[in-house]
């Protein structure tokens, strides 16, 4: 059962399109990332789901509400921001109590909500506290905690781990799935970090310039992007992408760029001849052996594996992965071939469509979750 | 330990730097003490005799002026003036201070202009500003009176600068008119500085524009408006040219606050003593306001 819905969400800002167009289907439960550079409408998506920006067009839908002239208070959402926005005069137990406040909860029943959520978020022997006295991960709680205790149908978040340490960054990034698997409610979280999209989210929704990219799994998102904005945004370090022609040769699909050729194996009913880009991810290259020739330029060493920069015909760079045992170095020169069944292929343009068959690639889901950790760790 | 440390030997370094600390806040404590201390002790010492003005002659009476003060009523009555006086202009400038600054921190048109138009009544001297005034209190050809009797609101003219209580209130108002936009800069300042996302977060959690007011505007006011009203309390109880020149503490004595009656002893009855002795009483109550004000400043840091 979709709970939010997105029917043709339009958003203009004078001249400026920042959501064009905008289809989403969030199911019951479901934890979705709103993921793309800064700019490309994300936020602005989210507000309009808060009530804190008007759409200019389309409908939105949750529950069985259509909530378009809902005020924010009105929508049953919470929303946990990316400056923690905690009232700054009020104690930690004030800014959680508030919400419950403005919805006319008794008061005893509202401290017992309260002293539930504090526990749950390790708050207790803070509620007294203001929210400057805490550190960034405890306003981050209170925050949190604020959205939690009125038990809202929708919970947003707006870039809400931006503001934290990597190291903490990542202990609340397993809190909040936790949380989610706890509370089994809806959350829509908007992020520019594809790490935090890929590693807590059911489903990502990439966007770029205000319209909607790819609405798929993590797993999809990184082995079968819809298009090459998504394949270049994807992925740490990010797919090698090669503008190059397509040509048919009895019978088989080849891609050609500047020195070298690849078989392009599983092209589906869409693949024309003519212009077309072809993507490989750093872990579909290897180095070694190969038809391909490349000068190393910089050798990045990461502890478990070196990543290699490597200029390929005339300016190309491919960034391939090797072992750390491998002695590669900069300067020298190397052999590399491309896994024609790890190829992404796709149309001309900047969000030229994928050419591939769909499920095109053969390893299974445990196999590339392990790429894909690797590949954003 | 490093603290016992630094204490017990001071490098050359720092020796240094304490001496060039001490040569830059010279000058400034010099004015200072030219400039207040002096005037201050004097003022104190002269209180302590009988002074005839012009001729600067004076003798001993010790606390006989201050013994004297006290008893009479004018002190008093002039006190009562100026505790309504301030009380009542200082809250006008408050109401319509935050109010306007609220009004120009909408996203109005000519929203510029209007706040450097805002300034006006500030900027403008206060004689000019009081003259003009005059003319719209004038009871025989003031536009005010005019207005308000073509109108049809009352039939007689009213006597605004003459009369009882209407003095007083006229004064309260162009007190607050002439001082109302200092409140306005400074409310204003704060305002923008208030985090949307404060209101955002509010509105989410179901605060209508009311209880957003009362809940976040008005707590992150709080701070500036402690500064505001101590600031404007002190200026507006020794206010003296615009009263004065409005109506020079009438009708009779109505409207005399202490910095009238200070001038009124020293120029007008010759009597520097007293006037030293009024001075230093409104000084000692200025000194509350300031404890108070200083206080609160501690308290806020801390």
């Amino acid at each position: 059962m979709a709970d939010v819905v997105l029917s043709n969400v339009n958003k203009v800002f004078g001249t400026f399109t920042a959501v064009d167009g905008l289809n989403l289907d969030i199911r019951q439960g479901e934890f979705v990332s709103l993921l793309g550079p800064s700019g490309c409408g994300k936020t602005t998506t989210l507000r309009m789901l808060a009530g804190l920006e008007f759409p200019s067009g389309g409908e939105i839908r949750i529950g069985d509400r259509m909530v378009n002239d809902l005020a924010p208070g009105q929508r049953d959402i919470a929303m946990v921001f990316q400056s923690y926005a905690l009232y700054p005069h009020m104690s930690v137990g004030q800014n959680i109590a508030y919400p419950l406040k403005k919805r006319g909860v008794a008061k005893a029943e509202r401290t017992a909500m309260v002293a539930k959520t504090a526990e749950m978020l390790q708050l207790t022997p803070l509620l007294n506290r203001k929210p400057r006295e805490l550190s960034g991960g405890q306003q981050q709680r209170v925050a949190l905690g604020r959205a939690l205790v009125r038990d809202p149908k929708v919970f947003l978040l707006d870039e809400p781990l931006s503001n934290l340490d990597a190291k903490l960054r990542g202990y609340m990034r397993a809190e909040l799935i936790e949380l989610h698997q706890r509370l089994g409610r809806t959350m829509v979280y908007v992020t520019h970090d594809q790490l935090e999209a890929m590693t807590m989210s059911d489903r990502i929704a990439v966007m770029e310039s205000g319209k909607l990219q790819q609405f798929a799994p993590p797993q999809v998102v990184y082995r079968e992007p819809a298009n090459r904005f998504v394949a270049s945004f994807i992925g740490t370090p990010g797919m090698n992408i090669v503008d190059g022609e397509l040509l048919q040769e009895n019978g088989r699909w080849i891609f050609q760029s500047q020195g070298f050729s690849v078989d392009a194996p599983n092209l589906g009913p869409d693949a024309q001849s003519g212009a077309a880009a072809m993507g490989i991810r750093p872990e579909g290259l290897s180095i070694g052996t190969g038809p391909i020739e490349g000068v190393v330029q910089l050798v990045e060493q990461t502890g478990h594996e070196n990543i290699v920069v490597a200029r390929v015909g005339d300016g190309l760079r491919m960034t391939g992965r090797t072992n750390p045992d491998q002695p590669v170095r900069a300067g020298e020169t190397i052999k590399l071939s491309i896994d024609a069944n790890k190829a992404h292929f796709f149309a001309e343009g900047a969000t030229g469509k994928r050419l591939n068959k769909a499920a095109a690639t053969s390893d299974g889901p445990a196999k590339s979750q392990s790429a894909l950790k690797e590949a954003t760790s | 330990m490093r603290h016992i440390m630094a204490k017990q030997q001071q490098t050359l370094l720092e020796r240094r730097y304490s001496m060039l600390g001490l040569f830059l806040i010279a000058p400034t404590v010099l004015v200072f003490c030219a400039v207040i201390v002096y005037p201050l002790i004097s003022a104190v010492y002269l209180s302590l005799f009988k002074i005839f003005t012009p001729t600067l002659e004076g003798s001993w009476v010790g606390l006989d002026n201050y013994r004297v003060l006290l008893s009479k009523g004018e002190f008093w009555t002039s006190l009562r003036a100026n505790l309504i006086w301030t009380v009542g202009t200082l809250s006008l400038q408050i109401i319509f201070g935050v109010g306007m600054a609220l009004v120009l921190h909408q996203n109005i048109w000519f929203r510029s202009l209007a706040r450097s138009l805002i300034l006006f009544p500030y900027f403008i001297s206060t004689v000019v500003a009081v003259l003009v005034w005059k003319w719209l209190f004038n009871d025989l050809y003031g536009i005010l009176n005019h207005l308000m009797i073509t109108a049809g609101l009352i039939d007689w003219p009213i006597d605004y600068l003459g009369s009882m209580p209407n003095a007083m209130i006229s004064v309260i108002l162009v007190g607050a008119w002439k001082y109302f936009p200092f409140v306005v800069i400074a409310v204003l300042a704060r305002l923008q500085s208030i985090p949307d996302q404060l209101y955002e977060a509010a509105k989410i959690d179901g605060a209508g524009p009311i209880a957003r007011f009362f809940d976040i505007t008005l707590p992150q006011l709080r701070e500036v408006l402690v500064v505001i009203i101590m600031l404007r309390a002190i200026w507006d109880f020794k206010e003296f040219d615009l009263i004065f020149l409005l109506t020079g503490g009438g009708p009779v004595t109505s409207t005399q606050t202490l910095p009238l009656l200070v001038y009124k002893e020293a120029f007008a009855l010759n009597q520097m003593g007293m006037a030293s002795a009024y001075a230093v009483i409104m000084m000692l109550i200025m000194l509350g306001f300031m404890l108070v004000y200083i206080r609160r400043t501690r308290s806020e840091e801390s």
